[in-house]
């Protein structure tokens, strides 16, 4: 295995003696409803519901964005008693109902997390902007008069909140971890959260991600012109790999996978969704702070190497779960890196769930999740026309489940690259 | 929790370079030359009007010293640069492009929230016709750690941790288990945050801040003082570091992190989730507590953080927790958020080299226990002579329960 300028690629040692790790819950809130099989029924749709943003004045400009795909849902108590719901916002109500439908497709309710079991629990979730809308409404206050700021909005302001609330509704007291990565977080939320039960400092844990839209935060994503803009009468669509697209739909939610040692999972006799084969990261430096950059071959070396560590080579990947959005800068250089990995050698079957979700809320998790579980994968009604640069066109329909390894890929704005590679059960 | 099992073959990872940014400005000199006088860096607060705050003062960094090549950069991606290059420095790589070797774990609890703020309130007054959207663009908490990635060509994985004031000492934590599994072969791990009005703000709501300096660990004490900066790490396998000709400053002997899970602001009231956090890094580095020679606290000055961190040490250390010397950096450079567990770990490696562990002046006399809970072995009024110390425990605590200690150890033979 050689590098871009021919040189061999380092492969590192591999991981010493890790216990297993599998997929045994996924919970979901997005746009779609509540719950894995409106995930999967979001993903058959093969596009994001969509509601329009708010527009205070002065936030968006005219020939702006206008809708995203936002959670609809607002009754959580099936998941939390409306007392502790109160003490938490909006983030934290997400992460908090996508845990207990986890904990609940996992076959291991509320009710069974006893304290020595909690104890032996961890809690990673990614988020790439944090508390948006009680982070605006604090500084609003803090500008009108300081003396009004509201302590309960601060609490529940900082990133780590509703990876704390998971904790504090389940009395879990191992690790409790927020990464942010952009949109690389919620793939090395799950990454982490592996590790930490293979090390054995955790026997469980639950590992997502969790994003707010607030209007400011879609308006400012829009300046940024990393949304798709409606055309006319033709509303924003995310066009993942298309030579049309020009951004992505911005979304909202969480996605909360229930991971436990594979020696846990199967004293309990739990059904295993997937096997976490590994993961690894990497950074493109070359990219600006709001865009993608130019590392194509870093990159695709860094994929190379990775997979080589993990004893996998590209021909027994089955199936690519790409983070592709509809960025134009972010996806191509997606398909880019992935068709450098394979050094000219043709892909396996790609799929691109964010044009069915939208961007951010982890959603490429939980379809990865899908994909191994039942080869589900998201009709890309949103495809038309293929992009020479890009190289890609998204997979309709698998006959079956994958049977060969999984590789879920994301790049992020700003140089974050993580990747992970999921076996079936 | 029971801890994991040590690994044989587990490779040691050494601390090689140190950088940091701070109320006594950029750079580690300024910092240790101020520790050891006992001198204290809080001031009127310049960055923002702070007029109709309820408290005025603040460890802020100061604007001189700033070097030109970071004029422009938003604050706390400036602070982390700065560090960075700095710990890159003292660790003998300098400045140059470093690639997928090097790998990036850091920590921050805003990011670059000043400068959001600055669009924020430019959004207000001009109707968002002039507001400059690149104010927003390292906005995210990641924003520091992706600054310096770019800065040094790191192409090796980059994080940020954002775990409230536990943040910067999870970082380095995230950075050991990379070296120890081979993820990279030098790790820069720390943490950056500037002075915002949001957090100024936020803990004024919470009635948290000291109206004057922070007294930590005093009869009396009201509450923290905020502070700024960023502190670095560079990390690296004995192995490598030898490798390469470079001599260790200590070595990271062990980590461990927990949550409270009791509630999202206040500390377990017997510091449950310290306790756990600093057995497990006791056990991660094969030590027993009699063996720590000293704690660099969290030590933030409010009522309910001292008392809770007191009972931990009662629970870690025993009867010992009366004779073990103990300091609180935040009495000298205010509360670092994000950035104060890797600060904090940069002041103990310090004092391990020098041996001499930093005063924690607070003014007024330490009331007797158990009415105050004040460990007799803080420097009151100058600095606590530690010499031969060989460990010593690094901790934090932040919201939502989140807890992080570290343990190093001195590298060589004591000053």
């Amino acid at each position: 295995m050689s590098g871009a300028g021919g040189e061999a690629i380092r492969v590192r040692d591999p991981y010493p003696g890790l216990r297993d790790v599998v997929v045994t819950g996924l919970g979901a809130l997005g746009a779609f409803g509540a719950g894995r099989e409106a995930l999967a029924a979001g993903l058959r749709s093969g596009a994001p519901r969509l509601s329009p943003v708010e527009r205070p004045p002065g936030y968006h400009r005219s020939h702006s964005a206008r809708r995203a795909a936002l959670v609809t849902e607002r009754d959580f108590a099936r998941w939390i008693p409306p007392a502790a719901a109160r003490r938490m916002g909006l983030p934290s109500r997400f992460a908090v109902a996508a845990s207990m439908m986890a904990l609940e497709d996992g076959g291991l309710p509320r009710a069974q997390v006893t304290p020595e079991l909690a104890a032996r629990g961890a809690v990673f979730l990614g988020t790439a902007f944090g508390s948006a809308l009680f982070s605006e409404q604090l500084l609003g206050e803090i500008f009108r008069d300081p003396e009004q700021a509201s302590p309960f909005r601060f609490a529940e302001s900082v990133a780590n909140a509703p990876t704390a609330q998971v904790a504090l509704a389940l009395g879990i007291t191992g690790a409790n971890v927020t990464l942010t990565l952009r949109e690389a977080s919620p793939l090395a939320a799950v990454a982490g959260a592996a590790r930490e039960i293979g090390l054995g400092r955790a026997d469980w844990a639950l590992a997502g991600a969790v994003e707010e839209l607030s209007p400011l935060l879609h308006a400012a994503l829009d300046r940024f012109r990393a949304l798709a803009r409606p055309h006319g009468a033709q509303p924003e669509a995310a066009r993942p790999l298309d030579a049309r697209r020009d951004g992505f739909v911005a979304a909202e939610g969480a996605t909360v996978l229930l991971l436990e040692s594979a020696e846990r999972a199967a004293a309990r006799g739990a059904r295993v969704l997937a096997r976490v084969r590994g993961a690894f990261q990497a950074t493109d430096p070359s990219a600006p702070a709001a865009s993608w950059g130019c590392g194509v071959d870093e990159l695709a070396e860094a994929l190379a190497a990775g997979l080589a560590r993990h004893r996998v080579l590209p021909e027994e990947i089955g199936l690519v779960v790409s983070g592709a959005s509809g960025a134009r800068r972010g996806d191509l250089l997606e398909g880019q890196v992935l068709r450098a990995g394979w050094e000219g050698a043709p892909l396996p079957p790609v799929t691109a769930p964010k044009g069915a979700t939208g961007e951010y809320g982890g959603f490429l998790a939980g379809a990865a999740v899908l994909a191994v579980e039942s080869g589900l994968v998201a009709a890309p009604r949103w495809f038309e026309e293929e992009d020479e640069g890009v190289g890609i066109v998204p997979v309709d329909a698998l006959d079956a489940p994958p049977a060969q390894t999984v590789l879920v890929s994301t790049l992020a704005a700003a140089g974050a690259a993580a990747w992970l590679l999921l076996d079936p059960a | 929790m029971s801890p994991p099992e040590k690994s044989p073959a587990r490779p040691l990872v050494v601390v090689t370079g140190t950088g940091a940014v701070t109320g006594f400005g950029w750079g580690v000199a300024p910092l240790f030359e101020a520790l050891a006088r006992g001198a204290r860096a809080f001031r009127a607060i310049g960055r923002f009007d702070a007029a109709r705050h309820r408290t005025h003062l603040a460890a802020e960094v100061p604007a001189a010293g700033r070097p030109l090549a970071l004029e422009g950069m938003p604050h706390a991606d400036a602070f982390a640069v700065f560090a960075a290059e700095e710990a890159l420095v003292a660790a003998g790589l300098g400045r140059r492009e470093l690639g997928p070797e090097a790998a990036v774990y850091f920590a921050s609890s805003t990011g670059n929230m000043v400068e959001a703020e600055r669009f924020f309130a430019e959004l207000a007054a001009t109707g968002g016709r002039r507001a400059r959207a690149g104010l927003l663009a390292s906005q995210p908490c990641s924003g520091p750690a992706e600054a310096v990635a770019r800065r040094i060509g790191a192409a090796g994985p980059s994080e940020t941790v954002s775990a409230a004031c536990a943040s910067g000492a999870m970082s380095v934590a995230r950075a050991l288990d990379a070296l120890r599994l081979g993820d990279c072969d030098l790790a820069l791990a720390g943490g950056s945050d500037s002075l915002c009005q949001l957090t100024y703000g936020g803990f004024n709501a919470l009635r948290a801040v000291d109206p004057g300096m922070t007294r930590p660990f005093r009869e009396g004490r009201e509450g923290l003082s905020m502070g700024e900066g960023a502190g670095v790490l560079v990390l690296e396998t004995r192995e490598h570091a030898a490798a390469r000709g470079a001599a260790p400053l200590a070595i990271l002997a062990g980590a461990g992190v927990s949550c409270d899970a009791s509630h999202m602001t206040a500390p377990h009231p017997e510091g449950a989730g310290a306790v756990r956090a600093m057995r497990d890094a006791l056990a991660d580095a094969g030590l027993r507590p009699d063996e720590i020679d000293f704690v660099n606290l969290h030590g933030t000055g409010t009522p309910l953080n001292d008392d809770a961190e007191w009972a931990a040490l009662c629970a870690v250390f025993g009867a010992r927790a009366r004779e073990i010397p103990v300091a609180s950096t935040k009495a000298l450079i205010g509360h670092l958020l994000g950035s104060a567990g890797a600060v904090e770990a940069v002041v103990t490696i310090d004092a391990l080299r020098s041996g001499a562990l930093h005063a924690t002046p607070g003014g007024g006399p330490p009331a007797e226990p158990p009415s105050s809970r004040t460990p007799v072995r803080i420097g009151l009024d100058g600095p606590l002579v530690v010499p031969g110390a060989r460990y010593a425990l690094s901790v934090n605590f932040g919201f939502g329960g989140a807890n992080a200690a570290l343990v190093f150890e001195r590298a060589g033979e004591p000053a």
